[in-house]
């Protein structure tokens, strides 16, 4: 059974060469980039030298901490955005290119149910793309790492305590781990309408998916004077029920803030609990797995002749 | 004697299009039989129902399975090659020879491999650099490296040329076919296939116009070419069509004995193609 799906998603990615081009280009960008500041902080040598005396000698840990958070969630963030519109191009087109390159039939004569082919295509959109940006994240951070380490030391700074010892591992990739598919699981809801649509379609699916998405917030503004869909589509995004509430006031008001690690901790901000309690996580897993019933009915009762 | 396929009042009607209308017949064990009809005849949908890819009304066994609702089933001792059903072209073929080892129980990669060696197939070619008839080859290599009790092959030589079409049935002959299997082949090409035939099957408006086997065939049907009185006698016997040539009357009759038409002029047995024609154009009196 697993072997099964195995051979299904590997074959995702022998048509879809974008699920493991895509991470590697972002990857490349973010270290031409890295490279690219390297050599011009070249010109302000003596500035530099007294940054990395101040970063190792006066500098705390937390502060440390703060500035290569920073540097990969930033990284992270690029990986999200790159992939995330990778998932709705790829969604969008797996269950169309097989009927529009007429190899529906061939797929059809294998012991494959339409049910095992639709399900495949949704764990590579929810489990094996996020999972490749996971490992894309983990070999970009640690490429840009090495990369920085190498200079500080060519520079006079320690590596071992400004980079690698200050590094909060764990809790980034973790946090950015959990951050990716719990992403992939609220935004399922859209996955479903885009295989959906994809299964269902006999032209242009971008189009054909976003213009419901587009016109209905515009027809229940003009007619219903309400914006409930447009919300409930366009605004989902924001709210998912992932992150712990930060109370911004208390954070302030006694004059600037002291920043603890705890504070730096990405982990720290996630409440996994909020998540996978919210009402709106099990609608929208619901409304996945009632689209993605009606891509499988979609494909196996389709004419194709 | 086994049936493989066994049809009972079997129909697929869209909206008032009835395009397999209420047909009977049964497929033995280790037959090649060749459904043989018109464009628009219900051919297609007649075989998409039997591989599961459509529903239909009636009863309609295939290897003991509801070919729709057990599709998975009966998909692994089946094969099929439609005129539709290109390769895609993105893949590889080490590629295609990996995906159907992963995921299809009886098939032999080292036979797959074996079969593709006869050819110029490349493994790490694409099937969009291969040609047409190459991406025949590598089909019917992958179709006959798998065990399957069921061949079903719609229109597979559309489109080769001649050199190819005989190579094709001549690897599915020598290198294929045995007394457990059985092969069900549709095709407009009919003179090319009729020596490999051992039953035929004509349809025509979603009905069943012949079932029979070839070895009856030839006992049922005669064909005379006759002139002048031989003609004129002939023509008294009731033949299913007549046509003209090179002055002379070629009738075709049915259920007539050899006897009654000896002596009458030049006795033959009709091409399936020269049957096919008669048979339609009576269906359509």
């Amino acid at each position: 059974m697993i072997n099964h799906y195995l051979a299904l998603v590997r074959r995702e990615l022998w048509e879809h060469r974008s699920i493991w081009v895509t991470p590697l280009a972002i990857a490349s960008v973010v270290t031409l980039g890295t490279l690219t500041a390297l050599v011009f902080s070249g010109k302000f040598a003596q500035e530099l030298d007294v940054a990395i005396f101040a970063a190792q000698n006066l500098a705390g840990d937390t502060e440390r901490r703060v500035v290569l958070t920073g540097f990969f969630f930033v990284s992270s963030q690029l990986f999200l955005l790159g992939l995330g519109v990778l998932t709705i191009f790829y969604a969008l087109d797996s269950l169309y290119a097989e009927r529009k390159d007429k190899s529906i039939l061939f797929w059809r004569s294998l012991p494959v149910t339409d049910a095992e082919t639709v399900i495949s295509k949704l764990l590579t959109a929810v489990v094996l793309i996020p999972a490749v940006a996971i490992v894309g994240i983990i070999g970009t951070h640690l490429l840009n790492l090495i990369v920085t380490s190498i200079w500080v030391s060519m520079k006079g700074g320690d590596a071992g305590t400004l980079i690698w010892g200050s590094v909060p591992f764990l809790d980034n990739w973790l946090a950015m781990a959990i951050a990716i598919f719990g992403m992939a699981i609220w935004m399922s809801p859209f996955l479903g309408w885009f295989l959906f649509v994809s299964a269902y379609t006999k032209r242009s699916p971008l189009l054909m998916a976003f213009l419901p998405l587009v016109l209905i917030p515009m027809l229940e503004g003009i007619f219903a004077r309400s914006t409930h869909f447009a919300e409930a589509v366009w605004g989902r995004g924001a709210k998912i029920p992932l992150f712990a509430d930060m109370d911004i006031e208390a954070f302030f008001e006694d004059g600037p803030p002291e920043i603890t690690k705890e504070m730096v901790s990405l982990l720290a901000h996630m409440d996994l609990g909020r998540f996978f309690t919210s009402i709106d996580t099990w609608l929208g897993v619901i409304v996945c797995a009632l689209l993605t019933t009606a891509a499988i009915y979609v494909r196996r009762f389709r004419d194709e002749s | 004697m086994t049936s493989l396929v066994t049809a009972r009042g079997v129909s697929k009607h869209f909206g008032p299009v009835r395009a397999v209308d209420n047909v009977s017949f049964e497929i033995e064990k280790g037959r090649i039989l060749g459904l043989i009809g018109p464009n628009g005849a219900g051919k297609t949908t007649l075989l998409k129902a039997l591989l599961g890819l459509t529903d239909c009304d009636g009863d309609l066994s295939v290897l003991g399975l509801d070919p729709f609702r057990q599709r998975k089933k009966l998909m692994q001792n089946i094969c099929f090659i439609a005129d539709v059903a290109v390769l895609p072209r993105w893949i590889k073929v080490s590629q295609v020879l990996d995906y159907v080892e992963a995921i299809h129980p009886n098939f032999s990669r080292s036979r797959a491999e074996e079969l593709l060696q006869q050819t110029k197939i490349k493994k790490d070619s694409k099937v969009k650099e291969l040609s047409k008839g190459m991406v025949t080859q590598l089909h019917l290599s992958i179709i006959m490296a798998i065990d399957a009790k069921l061949l079903v092959l719609d229109e597979p030589t559309l489109g080769l040329d001649i050199l190819f079409r005989k190579e094709f049935y001549a690897n599915l002959l020598n290198d294929y076919f045995d007394e457990e299997r059985t092969i069900l082949i549709t095709t407009h090409q009919v003179e090319e296939i009729e020596n490999l035939l051992t039953d035929i099957m004509f349809i025509n408006d979603g009905k069943i116009l012949l079932d029979s086997s070839m070895d009856l065939l030839s006992e049922k049907y005669i064909e005379l070419m006759a002139s002048g009185e031989g003609a004129q006698k002939a023509r008294g016997l009731g033949p299913i069509a007549e046509s003209e040539m090179f002055g002379k009357s070629v009738m075709l009759f049915e259920g007539v004995s050899r006897e009654h038409l000896e002596g009458l002029g030049e006795i033959r047995i009709p091409s399936v193609a020269d049957l096919f024609v008669a048979k339609i154009k009576e269906a359509r009196k």
